[in-house]
């Protein structure tokens, strides 16, 4: 596969029109922002948690390219809202999840950064590393036991969850049945504090889909383009029928791992400093602008339009009312029927 | 699914014996003829209804006396699965302690608590053994990161299990851990191609185990299980890089289970008795009675001798362990909790 060289500039685009590179590089700006909104309305005491994705926006906005909306099924993790942005969500979504308002999907009741759309084909998120694997493999099984054709469950992880039981499980057995799912492992060196050399003996994680009997690869996470073309590769291939697939994208956790964390407890501001220079959101930026396909002009409106949109949806879902405590037995079971009512 | 002629090599007629001695290939044939006399002994007293369990580890008999012979007794320690007759045996655990076992009887190591061929020996090394599927990997792993942490060198330990534990997430958490760690173990699979019902390409995407080895960092590598030099040439290189500080390795063993998987089981409901027909032809203990045979180890007179002792042997093991008593049911609640820590006297 050709690959784009962020750093030379050349530029091999995949079949991907202006407008889509166009496309990615907006999810990636409005991916930061939103991040970054998270992390300041945590300090200043407006929601309680939020999670940092900063530096895989370029893997996310890249998968999510391939993602084929109303076919697809996507089951990612909770470092995951450019994927989420990405195939659909609206930042006033992913507002009312942070703030944890009614209004949200899950009636405010799931972590901030938990998504869940049925619309969008967005399962609900797991914290549990790894418990989201199983589901995702049953979701590729229900594809294919039902004969359902075109279709396919992309899911992804961080490294750390690559160590769990269940993900094996899940590798072994959709391999076993050749099922329509591309597991996608968003390698970022971090498993909150342990790093990769402590995770794993061996730095690369493709090289387990061997032992499965599947395809395995690995690409540049910070190159959106690479990363589009590789999962898109892996999504054809379980379209068509020919089994799961294992893509390792490398990138790098800038932030801490939640606004809970403080990673100079375990790393040092110079190590981040020094893995800065590949941020991915410049990177592409300068590299659309070298070949014409933004303008400096252009870039200035998309950020403010960002911006903008970020602000109104933090007003928005701000405004928005907390759950009623009277709610507090529904979206539980089905309907009227609740256990303790007997 | 059958194994590939080229994978499963056939004894050597060039006979590589890999230092092993007369005496100690006579003693791996003996384990073999101990595992299949003791093995068919636990079924016929199931039949007789003398005892309400037994599980078969025929055709795994040349995989674990060889792999038994690696280890070294009073510094080792075995961390086995359920079909491991013959590396109880090879490691000293006495055909009167099996029956001892098999019998349930209060005299057995577990006080009859444990399931039927589930052993257990402090004196030996030995782990009590779990049914369920990979549960002992992660407790073999823990031994092994306890030898590290101790800086006990020379120490290793030996953990097997079937090719179905392969699938369960505790292999893999327990592989990663051991690489990572560097820990000094050997994952030894003893692959006979069913998981009770479930052949093995219903189990894997692809047929070797080995070949997960690298994708976790550390050294992984088949062997014919059906040969019994082969085996101890595999563990025991495995088990000396283990003792010398280099790191786990994962041994796979192609063998095949000739009996069903336990005698609670019929193996004619999912595999056809012709299959099993075929593949005795590889019964390892036929084979490696021709090979010693044939290179002068063992003559006819001296293997048949070997029987009758083996036979005397496993009839006054099953005569002494009978006539014991069961655990007197005034004992259920002992050696379960701590003297005086009994949680339900408050």
């Amino acid at each position: 596969m050709a690959t784009t060289d962020l750093r030379t500039g050349s530029l091999e685009r995949h079949g991907l029109s202006d407008e889509q590179l166009r496309g990615m590089f907006r999810n990636m700006l409005l991916q930061r922002q939103l991040d970054n909104r998270g992390f300041q309305l945590n300090r200043q005491g407006k929601v309680p948690f939020a999670l940092g994705s900063e530096g895989h926006e370029a893997l996310q906005a890249g998968a999510a390219m391939a993602f084929h909306r109303g076919h697809d099924i996507l089951a990612p993790y909770y470092r995951d809202l450019g994927l989420c942005l990405g195939i659909g969500l609206s930042p006033f979504e992913i507002m009312l999840s942070i703030f944890a308002r009614a209004d949200d999907h899950n009636g405010g009741r799931q972590f901030p950064n938990h998504y869940s759309s049925k619309a969008a084909g967005l399962m609900s998120f797991s914290s549990i590393l790894a418990a989201h694997l199983p589901h995702a493999v049953g979701a590729a099984y229900a594809i294919k036991y039902r004969g359902e054709t075109g279709r396919a469950v992309l899911a992804t992880c961080g490294d750390g969850t690559t160590s769990e039981g269940e993900w094996h499980e899940s590798m072994n057995f959709a391999a076993v049945h050749k099922l329509p799912f591309v597991m996608l492992v968003e390698n970022n060196e971090w498993a909150i504090s342990t790093p990769l050399d402590k995770q794993m003996a061996q730095p690369e994680i493709w090289k387990r889909a061997a032992g499965y009997g599947m395809p395995g690869r690995r690409f540049n996470g910070f190159d959106p383009i690479q990363t589009y073309a590789a999962v898109k590769e892996a999504m054809d291939r379980a379209h068509a029928g020919e089994g799961p697939t294992l893509v390792e994208g490398t990138c790098y956790r800038y932030l801490a791992h939640s606004t809970d964390d403080n990673d100079l407890t375990y790393r040092t501001r110079e190590v981040v400093q020094e893995r800065r220079k590949d941020d991915p959101v410049p990177a592409f930026e300068a590299l659309l602008l070298e070949h014409g396909i933004v303008t400096a002009d252009g870039v200035a409106a998309m950020r403010q339009d960002v911006l903008r949109e970020t602000n109104e949806a933090t007003d928005a879902a701000e405004a928005l009312p907390y759950p009623e405590p009277a709610d507090l037995y529904k979206h539980v079971y089905e309907g009227a029927w609740e256990p303790w009512q007997s | 699914m059958a194994i590939k002629p080229e994978a499963q090599s056939k004894l050597p007629s060039s006979f590589e014996r890999h230092g092993l001695t007369d005496e100690q290939l006579i003693a791996i044939f003996r384990t073999m003829l101990m595992q299949r006399t003791l093995e068919n002994r636990g079924f016929q007293l199931n039949r007789q209804g003398k005892i309400p369990f037994a599980s078969a580890s025929e055709g795994h008999e040349a995989v674990q006396a060889g792999a038994a012979m690696a280890f070294e007794r009073g510094k080792d320690i075995l961390v086995p699965y359920y079909r491991d007759l013959g590396l109880a045996l090879g490691i000293g655990v006495t055909p009167y302690e099996v029956l001892l076992s098999l019998f349930a009887r209060a005299a057995d190591h577990s006080a009859g608590r444990q399931f039927p061929h589930h052993y257990a020996s402090r004196r030996l090394g030995l782990h009590t053994i779990s049914s369920i599927i990979a549960a002992q990997l992660p407790h073999a792993v823990g031994a092994a990161f306890a030898l590290q942490y101790r800086g006990e060198a020379g120490r290793a330990v030996l953990t097997t299990f079937g090719d179905g534990a392969t699938s369960e997430g505790e292999w893999h958490e327990s592989v990663n851990f051991a690489a990572v760690h560097k820990l000094p173990i050997v994952f030894l699979c003893e692959n006979n191609e069913w998981a009770i019902s479930t052949p093995l390409a219903r189990q894997m995407g692809q047929p070797d185990v080995y070949k997960r080895a690298e994708g976790y960092g550390l050294p992984g590598a088949p062997v014919d299980g059906m040969d019994p030099i082969a085996c101890y040439e595999a563990v025991d290189e495995a088990m000396q890089r283990a003792r010398s500080g280099g790191g786990p390795s994962l041994v796979e063993a192609k063998c095949y289970r000739f009996l069903s998987h336990t005698t609670d089981d019929d193996d004619r409901t999912y595999r056809s008795p012709d299959e099993v027909k075929a593949r005795r032809k590889d019964d390892p203990v036929p084979c490696f009675e021709r090979l010693l045979a044939e290179h002068g180890v063992l003559n006819a007179e001296q293997a048949e001798a070997l029987k009758r002792s083996v036979l005397e042997e496993t009839n006054d093991a099953t005569d002494r362990a009978e006539a014991m008593a069961y655990p007197d049911a005034a004992d259920l609640y002992e050696k379960v909790y701590a003297e005086g820590c009994e949680p339900w006297i408050v």
